[in-house]
């Protein structure tokens, strides 16, 4: 007998026997839509919290860190142990340094992030792009103020989140243009009332004027510069800490409330002047406890310019420290003359989560530190799979239950139809076709149940997720979010499910149903 | 008869029934030539319906063999037991037995299927088949709207489905007034006549298997008793 036809007598019998198959079948649409619709939750809260991370930049960003100048020159004079990761470049410390060394699997850089070696990076497979950060601690007029800030440098065009959202303009043009974005904090800092007006407007970044020649200084000058590194030193904290309360950031400095354009003092500053072309929307919430707000890898500023410029501007006001620390490595040799110094720290980013762990292998290969929270990535998936688990597990209970209603069901109906399998098996019926039809009722069942219960889950999440937006989001102003991921791997594999459980229930009233003896069954009535 | 179709060698059929043994068939041989029309006669209890099924590879006996065109059917698996069934052997039974959820037509067909065929030529052969047995025009009934004499009917076509060389046939007229009997066995006749089909008529009408049967074979208590010559 060929397979059409045992679908046709199967598709007979269940017809035959409606309401009760009509009601196994429902055990099954249950059983389905219970799994499907727990695990679209749990698979939904997996999808909504990752998104989360990846909106942040977590799960694509690599902080990759190079030898930095001081241990270039502490190793030059034989100490080995001293000086790795106590300074950056910029004399300024983050988190993730710590982290580095707090992590004994990571060794000390080899090499150094020039930019060759950056170059090199953005090469390899899977790196999207790769960002140097430069960070200056300066001061920064606007609006008539001068406050004290950290810049960023920017790459241009740049794929991180943080420049994806803008209150108003946009992103900064081209690596060449002198233009800056800032963020609502600068708004506030520097007093303006709406996004808008700070867009078109102009910001300086202040340094000590005639600092032509910044390495042989003169000595009002290196004196001033020292007094500066000092303070700086001293507010970069408050002004990382709380950028918005102003009061701290810059107090007892001589600038506050200057009126720049009447100060005679002015004429002795040098500035370089950044058009505003865009207000970036802050969305980091609960930023680290007094240490600086990371959007993804990369510390958050207030102020970007383009990434040459600030590096332009970091190198010609160099703090003491770092000048220190970059003569002593072009005395001692360590730096060839025309060498610069290379960037404390870089952020590569990658084009998929997938593919980090392998590019940062890479990384440490090519001889560099590198951070990154995959790992954390990895747990996460754990916690949800252990969530899913046990979602699929509670809806796996019902579809059991509806699994014993198949099987109760088949039995009846061998019960019912035995003389029907004697006439078969008299007509030539082989135990095997027997078998098969039994298989093939019940797989419809499965297949009938499973498709009716995962559009039965679709309309639960549909239902339950608009129940909660009106309920629970929309009264506390939150927008609306899907509660439920419904991948198709998600229905189709519970259809699937639901068919083979409804086979494996007709197991056993399948074998009974061969096993029936014709001779017996013939003289039923 | 030098060649028989069906042989069966010393065969025995023992049901256990609790403690006891019920001895329903006990060491018959019997042999039914090719194209022979021969009918069993007995009283209920006699074994001519267990002989049948054993005949019909519905039963496996306790004892001895059933040989069918030359080969015994005792080393059969039940997949080729069941080919058997199918192919060499058509059966019919005293209380029809068609699938009663089935139309005429699908009752044979149904037989038709498992012998291979399928679509059109299906249809086709299932129409033709109920033609021959009169009942072209009551193909789409169910067998709850036909009569007796037209239920059995339908099964001689079902029966004959899948060309079988033999016919068994249990009681085929026992539901059935002396009329209708008669109708049916002449339809019978003229139905393997053609085709020189075998036929095992198992029945208690001593006068039907008279007028029909090339000869009988009288049992009693699951023994052959008398076996006459043919006419």
């Amino acid at each position: 007998m060929k397979f059409p036809d045992i679908l046709r007598l199967a598709l007979r019998n269940l017809r035959e026997a409606r309401l009760r198959a009509g009601l196994t079948t429902l055990g099954v649409i249950v059983g389905v839509s219970m799994i499907v619709s727990m695990m679209s939750f749990g698979l939904g809260l997996q999808r909504n919290a990752v998104q989360r991370f990846r909106d942040l930049d977590l799960f694509n960003e690599i902080t990759v860190s190079g030898r930095s100048l001081v241990g270039l020159v502490s190793s030059a004079m034989g100490d080995r142990s001293g000086g790795e990761g106590r300074e950056g470049r910029e004399g300024r410390r983050g988190r993730r340094g710590q982290a580095d060394e707090n992590d004994p699997a990571r060794k000390v850089p080899e090499r150094m992030l020039t930019e060759a070696a950056l170059a090199e990076i953005a090469g390899l497979p899977g790196v999207a792009s790769v960002e140097p950060n430069i960070d200056l601690t300066t001061y920064v007029r606007a609006n008539k103020r001068a406050l004290l800030r950290q810049v960023g440098g920017a790459l241009v065009p740049n794929g991180a989140t943080r420049f994806k959202t803008y209150l108003a303009g946009r992103m900064i043009s081209s690596p060449e243009a002198d233009e800056a974005v800032v963020d609502e904090s600068f708004l506030r800092s520097f007093g303006f009332e709406r996004p808008q007006d700070a867009v078109g407007q102009t910001l300086e970044l202040l340094a000590p004027g005639g600092a032509d020649e910044p390495k042989a200084g003169g000595g009002e000058e290196a004196g001033k510069k020292g007094a500066g590194a000092k303070d700086e030193a001293n507010a970069k904290d408050e002004a990382g800490r709380d950028e918005d309360d102003d009061e701290l950031s810059f107090f007892g400095l001589p600038l506050e409330e200057a009126s720049p354009e009447d100060d005679p003092a002015a004429s002795a500053l040098a500035a370089r002047t950044f058009r505003i072309v865009g207000v970036l929307k802050t969305e980091v919430e609960g930023g680290a406890q007094g240490g600086r707000q990371f959007r993804g890898m990369m510390p958050v500023s207030s102020i970007y310019i383009p990434l040459p410029a600030a590096r332009a501007w970091a190198d010609r006001y160099r703090n003491s420290i770092s000048e220190v620390a970059f003569r002593l490595a072009r005395a001692s040799g360590v730096l060839k003359e025309g060498e610069t110094a290379g960037y404390a720290m870089a952020v590569v980013r990658v084009t998929d989560p997938d593919v980090l762990p392998g590019v940062q292998t890479r990384l440490h290969e090519l001889g560099f530190n590198s951070f990154s929270i995959v790992d954390q990535l990895k747990e996460l998936r754990t916690v949800f799979l252990i969530l899913n688990s046990a979602l699929g597990l509670l809806g796996g209970i019902s579809l059991l239950v509806a699994s014993f209603g198949i099987a109760n069901t088949m039995i009846m109906s061998i019960l019912e139809r035995t003389r029907e399998i004697g006439i078969m098996k008299a007509i030539g019926a082989e135990d095997r076709e027997i078998k098969l039809i039994f298989f093939v009722e019940a797989g419809l069942i499965g297949l009938m149940g499973g498709v009716a219960g995962a559009l039965a889950a679709w309309a639960i999440d549909a239902v339950a997720n608009r129940l909660a937006y009106r309920f629970i989001l929309q009264p506390r102003g939150v927008s609306y979010v899907d509660f439920f991921a419904l991948p198709p791997y998600l229905w189709l594999g519970a259809i699937l499910f639901a068919v083979a459980i409804s086979i494996l229930a007709a197991l056993y009233p399948a074998a009974r149903a061969a096993r029936i003896d014709p001779v017996k069954a013939l003289r039923h009535d | 008869m030098n060649h028989s179709l069906i042989e069966t060698r010393e065969v025995s059929k023992h049901y256990r029934m609790g403690a006891t043994t019920v001895v329903a068939l006990d060491r018959v041989s019997v042999a039914v030539g090719q194209g022979e029309f021969v009918a069993l006669l007995g009283t209920s209890g006699s074994g001519k319906s267990t002989l049948l099924n054993l005949i019909g590879g519905l039963d496996h006996p306790s004892e001895g063999e059933v040989i069918f065109d030359g080969r015994s059917l005792a080393p059969f698996t039940k997949r080729e037991m069941a080919r058997y069934r199918r192919h060499s052997v058509g059966m019919i039974f005293q209380n029809f037995n068609l699938i009663t959820t089935m139309t005429a037509a699908e009752n044979v067909e149904l037989a038709l299927a498992f012998g291979g065929l399928t679509g059109r030529e299906r249809e086709t052969r299932a129409g033709e088949l109920l033609e021959r047995v009169g009942l072209g025009e009551r193909a789409r009934h169910r067998p709850s709207e036909l009569s007796g004499g037209e239920q059995q009917r339908v099964a001689i076509a079902r029966a004959l489905a899948n060309r079988p060389r033999v016919l068994l046939a249990d009681e085929p007229t026992g539901n059935l007034d002396s009329t209708r009997a008669r109708e049916l066995l002449s339809l019978l006749r003229e139905m393997v006549a053609g085709d020189k089909l075998t036929v095992l008529l198992v029945t208690h009408d001593r006068d039907l298997a008279a007028q029909f049967a090339d000869r009988t074979i009288q049992m009693r208590d699951g023994k052959v008793e008398t076996m006459n010559a043919e006419r």
